[in-house]
């Protein structure tokens, strides 16, 4: 049973995901391309395209400035930081996953030892479990806060856990939890391109964009 | 008659083994079967004083691959001692009478051990057209199963046919084969798939079966969970390579050389329940991923089918490379591209 269920998830299922994944985030990105944005007849006041730039090379270096940034939001940043690197190390670098992205993109993938895949794992589980706290908690985030995004983190925290514990802890359960991680796994996979996630493929694009925009408008971010 | 009533220590003593050595392969028995410890004393009680069991040996749509690893499992008890324990009042590969003599053996044996005797059936059954495809004396298979199986003390399907279909059951299945136990409703049937199965696991489970009288724990497939409760990836030496994430990249190349995991050449240990990396064949000698062949998972149900055996397991079976990528990419560009054309459509060019 739990076989012809792995077949399933790791087979038909797991095609089906990646051509809606695919289809989800190219349908999105022409579509607002092809509406486009409304005609702005405003001379630029500073450098778009160079704030563009800059604000992608150092978004991930702004929490460094200690006094006004990170004293107020380390959670956030210190969280972000060990989630992220977690979740994309996770995704592209465990064994299994990178045979699957070596298909997917006919390119060879390097492949990391299970040691750090643990590592990794353990501090992107408990970072979302940290960010899902405070976000519940702080004030301003929680207004910011729609049923979306507990969903996405619930559902990659059950995708974390699952794949977890049928690396360690699964005993002769493992091709149930197995195929129980290749189903969320998917699910995930699915969802991805129509909710806030989608930046898993976005992120640069939209992180441009709003260093576009700060150039436009000569204001700094 | 008198011969019937040899036990296992009886058999070992008229082979002139000692008592030293039946005491080890005992040991090593009890081992295989998981046993405690403290259980030792029973086993050999039960062996020095239970008779040799009787075993039916039938074939159906089989290919006798399961008989061959059976009558070549030494491990636990010597050739020798093996043949003569295991009383096969029937088995049409290796006993003398033939024909019509054969049959009659079978009735014979089948009246004189009812309720007690083992049915050990290899090879899968094929019902479809009132039996045709396989019939031996004039009679169906699935007629043959029934009947012998109705006074059978214990059921074992042996092999990967008999547990799941296997070959036969492959597609486009032209004979209708089925596993043993869609033919048996209501009766348990003990599954010990493989293709073939380990034969040392063939002879605990009859040799078990005598020192309890009962079938051994299953699981929810029907197989003994002593020997089916872990996959082959749990228990593999190449383990600790997967673990470092270190993987051959082709057959016979240093690292496949060096003993680094074949899971990238194919290996389905990790969802593939059995005894192999264990038990081992040929004496515990080797077993497949040892020789350098990825697992290819032969004794899980339908495996023939799966059909991926030298893709890895977390590949998308079926395929999905930078073409359906692509694919998927250029129907979703224009759905996008369509929906935006309608939108400003509809909000008259705004």
């Amino acid at each position: 049973m739990d076989v012809a269920l792995y077949d399933f998830v790791r087979g038909p299922f797991l095609r089906f995901a990646l051509f809606v994944f695919f289809l989800g985030i190219a349908y999105r990105f022409f579509r607002v391309v092809f509406l486009g944005l409304p005609p702005d007849y405003a001379r630029p006041k500073g450098n778009p395209y160079y704030m563009a730039v800059k604000k992608i090379l150092i978004k991930p270096t702004m929490g460094w400035t200690f006094n006004e940034i990170f004293s107020r939001r380390a959670v956030n940043y210190v969280g972000g930081f060990l989630f992220h690197l977690g979740f994309i190390g996770l995704t592209f670098l465990v064994p299994a996953h990178a045979l699957l992205w070596q298909e997917i993109t006919g390119l060879p993938m390097p492949t990391m030892p299970n040691i750090i895949s643990d590592i990794l794992a353990y501090a992107a589980l408990g970072s979302l479990v940290v960010l899902t706290v405070h976000r519940a908690l702080n004030p301003v985030l929680k207004l910011l806060t729609g049923k979306d995004e507990y969903f996405a983190n619930f559902l990659i925290a059950i995708v974390l856990f699952t794949g977890l514990l049928a690396t360690r802890w699964a005993g002769s359960g493992y091709v149930w939890l197995l195929s129980l991680h290749m189903l969320l796994a998917d699910l995930l996979i699915i969802y991805i391109p129509f909710s806030r996630l989608s930046h898993f493929i976005y992120y640069f694009l939209s992180v441009g964009f709003m260093g576009w925009n700060a150039g436009k408008r000569g204001v700094s971010f | 008659m008198f011969k019937n009533m040899e036990s296992l220590y009886d058999l070992y003593k008229n082979k002139g083994y000692s008592r030293r050595e039946f005491l080890r392969s005992i040991m090593l028995l009890s081992a295989t079967l998981g046993f405690p410890p403290s259980m030792f004393p029973d086993v050999v009680k039960a062996l020095e004083s239970r008779p040799k069991p009787a075993v039916i040996w039938l074939e159906f749509q089989d290919c006798a691959g399961c008989t061959e690893s059976f009558i070549k499992s030494t491990s636990i008890l010597p050739a020798d001692v093996l043949l003569d324990y295991i009383s096969l009042e029937y088995h049409e590969t290796l006993m003398a009478p033939s024909g019509f003599y054969a049959e009659e053996s079978k009735k014979e044996a089948i009246e004189k051990h009812r309720g007690r005797y083992i049915l050990v059936v290899e090879g899968s059954v094929s019902p479809k057209d009132r039996g045709v495809y396989c019939t031996i004396g004039g009679k169906s298979n699935a007629e043959l199963l029934q009947e012998a199986a109705e006074g059978a003390g214990l059921i074992i399907a042996v092999g990967s046919c008999a547990s799941w279909g296997g070959i036969p059951y492959a597609y486009p299945n032209p004979t209708g084969a089925v596993a043993v136990s869609k033919l048996l409703k209501g009766k348990e049937v003990v599954n010990i798939p493989g293709c073939p199965p380990i034969g040392d696991v063939i002879v605990s489970v009859i040799a078990g079966y005598t020192i309890t009288g009962k079938p051994p724990e299953l699981d929810s497939l029907g197989r003994p969970k002593a020997f089916y409760g872990q996959t082959i990836h749990d228990r593999c030496y190449r383990r600790p390579f997967y673990n470092a994430g270190r993987f051959a990249e082709s057959f016979d190349d240093e690292k496949a050389k060096k003993g680094y995991c074949l899971y990238k050449l194919g290996c389905k240990g990790p969802m593939t329940r059995n005894a192999c990396a264990t038990i081992r064949w040929n004496g515990g000698l080797s077993f497949p991923i040892q020789s350098g062949h990825p697992c290819f998972g032969c004794s899980e149900p339908d495996f023939w089918d799966r059909g991926f055996v030298y893709t890895p397991l977390s590949v998308v079976e079926g395929g999905f490379g930078p073409k359906e990528a692509l694919l998927s990419v250029t129907v979703g560009a224009a759905l996008g591209a369509g929906a935006a054309y309608l939108n400003k459509k509809l909000r008259g060019g705004k």
